[in-house]
């Protein structure tokens, strides 16, 4: 019986690196994200502009340069080696925290009745996208000591003292989106990581609860609470003005219909009817210029990037690797339902940015970054498959 | 289970969020996708109307009759006012309220009709300049509130040829219905302004805002300015409706003192006169040169709209209609003319008579007795008991003799076709006459809500007792209801216009006009649009000695030591020997005792005579005899046609006469 015989790079027990090759559908999925979200803050800044008598390509330049900065820092995390940035986690984490704490202090700069930004020369950065970034990196540290399936409860205790830190900083700002979001990661790394059926429940009742809790707590800043019960129960009076950019919304993306209405074709978006619409409310300009089709072809794109992102943890070379990827995954996953599902009344106002069409350095820069971590995760992948390696 | 495992599923729930957006999206732009195209139209662009200017009115020499003046009038734009059921709007009511001094609920009325019609609305029709800058000063407080220049219908002439004109005002339902006039258009109400209205009224402009979410003009989309309305240029000379106006109300005057009471009130007094009636008509093409209603109204109070105090006091004396078209009356002797014209023309003469201009002529007694077919005894009565002594037909008219008209009548009905065969003449061959002249049909004169009046023959009779019983008397029609008709009495009823016109026919050899009150419908640019040339609506075919003898025969009434307008032209002046015209008393029964009868003067009057350019009648409403109250009136007019504005001289009475 012939046995056939099947050409093989050679794997020798001491190479074990294969020569690093990009995963090219998640560049050109991001690639191509990026270059839509110029193209959509062009078209939803440039009839506002030329009103005012400004050049129409401003606000889309100073995004563009966003872009390209963001795809070198995509370039570079994608090279960063597991093992480095493991051992970077603390100083990370510890960074991101002072970023947040001078957002607090006079350094910060207040903008829209929020203190989220520090002005760094003609830049305003946002720590609370970096935070985000360095949450993951360190809850990655943190559960990957975990062995399978042995998730205690101590870890998790850990896991919600390193994300309430920046959680109760980010909430200070106030910015609920991003607490959210870093809950949101911290829940599924955790699944991730081994929880037996009683944690998951209990993960899922704090995550509630919690909500819930914010909700009632006096703290919460008024228009955090107006959003949120205007969006719960919309027969409220202050319904009306709080889920005004919701209804313009769904206006813009419903008219756009099957086709769209073509670019710089939308009324609802060259009319200034919706707000923010450069930043957390882009994708209303893509639903009425380019209509279901665009709008679901967008949303294709961003379920490719989340795929490459599970694949390459799923193929991820260690444990911490594969947490970084989740994490990474589950980051993009948040804010695309969040950011979507809040331009289709599906979801409250949260003010989330949809990753990498939405106009904002600070967002652009760290989904880059943390993309790029995903992207270093496949790239560094075990040659040979289901082997780990214990760092 | 394996971090693999633990990833799928990860993948799958991820995949299933995916799945919802995606759901969501085919629900809102597919499923919804016209309920949010047609609510994004709405969000993004609002059209507001503009008033037109009417177009003017100008009488034949050029005078503005009714034109358009800018007012500053702060209006309520329905595209920029805050929404409704927001406090914004609540806000803005209240501070308009306020402002202008009116109720909050008109105020929010007037609002909100202004939102769901898409149109400007004035809140205040006439500011003053300081009212007008605190609105433009406080702009924020008064959101969708500006202050604009607004055309307002204006007639400098006063109550000058208001008849004529008419006046404006809100549509009724009917108007509404057509598509070019909304809710808050005013539209032509009576005269001119109803008739023209669709050339009045011009086209409204239109503002097409492009708003953004604050309501916010981004862009004023399109402007479309108001195209003003088409200008009337009509046939009435205001020098000659001046002095029509002037003269019927001394002639109004005359017939109260007359009446014994100047001051006397036509509501409570029922003998007391109402009103005077004029027109005066070129016989030679219809033009309408003058026409007057008086007592009448100013059409200026329509313009802001009158109040109903006023409306209730002003309709009482129904000095909203205009009685030269509206108003019937018998036409009396007036109407001998149409007999005079059928017996030239048909040869038709008083048993006695063989010649019109024999010497022997008629004995014109003060009564006539005369059997009817069935034998009974009839007696007629002259308006005179004395009579008037030997006449020919020209004697006849120039006396008023009514004998010598029933003669005609009588020899018409005595000679009548019968069913057998026997007979000359057509049962109704007065009636024809009349008919052709004009009488029983509307005149088709350019104005709105003209009468037809009534000329009764055998089949009006039937048709009358058959369908309305008790309106007239029972039994058949005879030869005496003739005698009546043929004197213009009777049943018969005419228009002071009408009788104008029949007039006019008869004089300029035949042809019956249209009557037209427009020459020519102008644009603004003075293009003219459409010319109401003279329309003849028939030849009457009259042979020239008819047309002259009448013509003489006119002049005999006014200059004849015994016509009945003799006394009254007294004081005329120079050529009053051009002058003619009839009287006319009509009996009008109506009260219960005979000192509630009051007769209704008449006068048409005709000049120059020999080559005839005006025809005036006037109608006194209860103002007793014709040759003392109505020719003394219509002289003054002749005067003024005649000899011009300097010959004007006071009206006096005549001599009473029929």
């Amino acid at each position: 019986m012939a046995v056939a015989t099947r050409d093989r790079d050679p794997v020798g027990l001491l190479q074990r690196e294969r020569p690093a090759r990009p995963d090219l559908i998640l560049v050109l999925a991001f690639v191509a994200l990026s270059m839509v979200g110029i193209l959509m803050v062009y078209t939803a800044s440039a009839p506002r502009l030329t009103a005012e008598g400004l050049d129409a390509t401003l606000t889309m330049r100073r995004h563009a340069i966003f872009v390209v900065a963001g795809f070198v820092c995509f370039a570079g995390a994608s090279l960063i080696e597991a093992r480095s940035l493991r051992m970077m986690a603390p100083l990370l984490y510890l960074g991101a925290l002072v970023g947040l704490v001078l957002v607090l202090t006079p350094v910060g700069a207040v903008r829209q009745g929020a203190n989220r930004w520090i002005a760094l020369g003609p830049l305003q950065l946002q720590p609370s996208e970096f935070a985000k970034v360095a949450v993951i990196i360190a809850l990655g540290a943190l559960l990957a000591t975990v062995a399978d399936s042995e998730l205690r409860w101590h870890h998790i205790l850990r896991a919600g003292v390193v994300m309430l830190i920046p959680s109760l900083l980010i909430f200070m700002q106030p910015d609920l989106g991003t607490m959210l979001v870093i809950a949101f990661i911290a829940g599924i790394m955790l699944f991730v990581s081994g929880t037996t059926w009683r944690q998951l429940v209990f993960l899922l009742l704090t995550g509630i609860v919690g909500t819930l809790a914010l909700l009632q707590v006096n703290a919460l800043k008024a228009y955090q609470i107006t959003r949120l019960v205007a969006f719960l129960d919309p027969s409220e009076d202050l319904a009306e003005s709080a889920l005004y950019n919701q209804t313009q919304s769904e206006i813009a993306i419903g008219s756009g219909g099957f086709f769209g209405k073509g670019l710089f074709q939308g009324t609802q978006t060259n009319l200034n009817f919706v707000p923010e619409q450069t930043t957390d409310f882009i994708f209303t300009a893509v639903g009425e210029q380019l209509g279901f089709v665009g709008a679901t072809l967008v949303l294709a794109l961003y379920a490719i990037v989340v795929w490459r992102l599970l694949t390459a943890a799923v193929g991820a070379r260690d444990r911490f690797s594969q947490l970084v990827a989740v994490g990474v995954a589950a980051f993009m996953m948040f804010h695309v339902f969040v950011n979507v599902g809040m331009t289709l009344r599906l979801m409250p106002v949260t003010g989330l940015p949809l990753p990498f069409l939405s106009n904002g350095g600070s967002a652009f820069l760290a989904m880059s970054i943390a993309l790029g971590l995903g992207h270093s995760v496949w790239i560094h992948r075990s040659p040979v498959p289901g082997e780990r390696q214990v760092l | 289970m394996k971090p693999g495992l633990r990833i799928g599923a990860l993948g799958i729930v991820f995949l299933t969020l995916f799945g919802v957006l995606v759901l969501q999206l085919w629900r809102i732009q597919v499923i919804e996708a016209a309920v949010n195209e047609e609510q994004a139209q709405r969000n993004q662009v609002k059209l507001v109307e503009t008033p037109a200017p009417r177009g003017e009115i100008r009488d034949r020499n050029g005078e503005l009759l009714a034109g358009t003046q800018p007012a500053l009038a702060a209006i309520v734009d329905g595209a920029l006012v805050p929404e409704e059921g927001t406090p914004q709007l609540d806000q803005l009511v209240q501070r308009l309220s306020a402002f202008a001094g009116i109720a909050p609920g008109e105020v929010r009325h007037a609002v909100v009709d202004a939102i769901s019609q898409g149109e400007r609305i004035t809140i205040v029709g006439d500011l003053e300049a300081d009212a007008a800058l605190r609105v433009v000063e406080y702009e924020e407080e008064f959101p969708g509130v500006s202050v604009v220049p607004i055309p307002v219908r204006s007639y400098p002439l006063g109550e000058l040829a208001s008849d004529i004109l008419g006046y404006i005002g809100d549509p009724n339902a009917e108007d509404i219905k057509k598509e070019e006039i909304g809710p808050t258009d005013t539209v032509g109400r009576a005269g001119l302004e109803r008739q023209y209205d669709d050339d009045l009224r011009g086209v409204e402009g239109r503002i097409l805002y492009r708003l953004d979410a604050q309501r916010n003009v981004i862009t004023v989309g399109a402007e479309q300015a108001p195209a003003p309305g088409a200008n009337l240029e009509l046939n009435v000379d205001v020098g000659i409706q001046t002095v029509l106006e002037e003269s019927l109300a001394q002639g109004l005057e005359l017939a109260r003192q007359t009446h014994g009471d100047p001051e006397c009130n036509p509501a409570d007094d029922p003998a007391c006169p109402v009103r005077a009636v004029g027109v005066v008509l070129d016989p030679d093409d219809g033009a309408v040169l003058a026409m007057a209603s008086v007592p009448t109204y100013d059409p200026n109070i329509f313009v802001d709209g009158v109040s109903n105090d006023e409306w209730a006091r002003l309709s009482e004396q129904a000095v909203f209609n205009n009685f030269a078209i509206q108003g019937v009356y018998a036409p009396a002797s007036t109407f001998k003319a149409i007999a005079y014209v059928t017996a030239l023309e048909e040869q038709i003469f008083p048993q006695e008579i063989t010649e019109p201009s024999a010497d022997g002529g008629y004995f014109c007694e003060g009564r006539l007795e005369f059997a009817f077919t069935d034998g009974s005894q009839q007696v007629f009565n002259d308006w005179t008991p004395d009579g008037h002594g030997l006449v020919d037909l020209s004697g006849a008219l120039e006396t008023s003799c009514d004998l010598y008209f029933w003669e005609i009548a009588l020899s018409v009905w005595t000679d009548r076709l019968r069913d057998d065969g026997r007979g000359t003449y057509a049962e109704d061959l007065l009636q024809q006459w009349s008919r052709r002249f004009g009488f029983d049909e509307v005149t088709g004169v350019d104005l709105p809500f003209e009468t037809d009046g009534l000329m009764p023959d055998r089949d009006w009779f039937e048709r009358t007792q058959r369908e309305s019983p008790g309106l007239v008397r029972d039994g058949p029609w005879t030869g005496g209801d003739v005698m009546n008709a043929v004197i213009g009495q009777g049943s018969v009823l005419a228009t002071p216009l009408q009788l104008a016109n029949a007039y006019a026919a008869i004089v300029n050899g035949g042809t019956v006009w249209q009557p037209r009150v427009v020459s020519r419908v102008v644009d603004q640019d003075g293009t003219v649009l459409r010319e109401n040339l003279p329309t003849a609506l028939r030849e009457v075919e009259l042979s020239p000695q008819t047309v002259a003898q009448f013509r003489r025969d006119l002049a005999l009434v006014v200059n004849s030591p015994s016509g009945t307008a003799r006394s009254a032209f007294e004081d005329f002046g120079n050529n009053v020997e051009l002058v003619g015209g009839k009287t006319g008393t009509a009996e009008v029964i109506k009260g219960e005792t005979a000192a509630e009868d009051v007769d209704t003067a008449l006068f048409v009057g005709v000049a120059p005579i020999d080559d005839p350019e005006y025809v005036v009648a006037v109608v006194i409403e209860r103002g007793g005899s014709g040759g003392r109250v109505a020719a003394p009136t219509a002289r003054r007019i002749l005067q003024y046609l005649l000899n011009g504005p300097g010959a004007l001289t006071e009206i006096i009475a005549g001599e009473e006469a029929d």
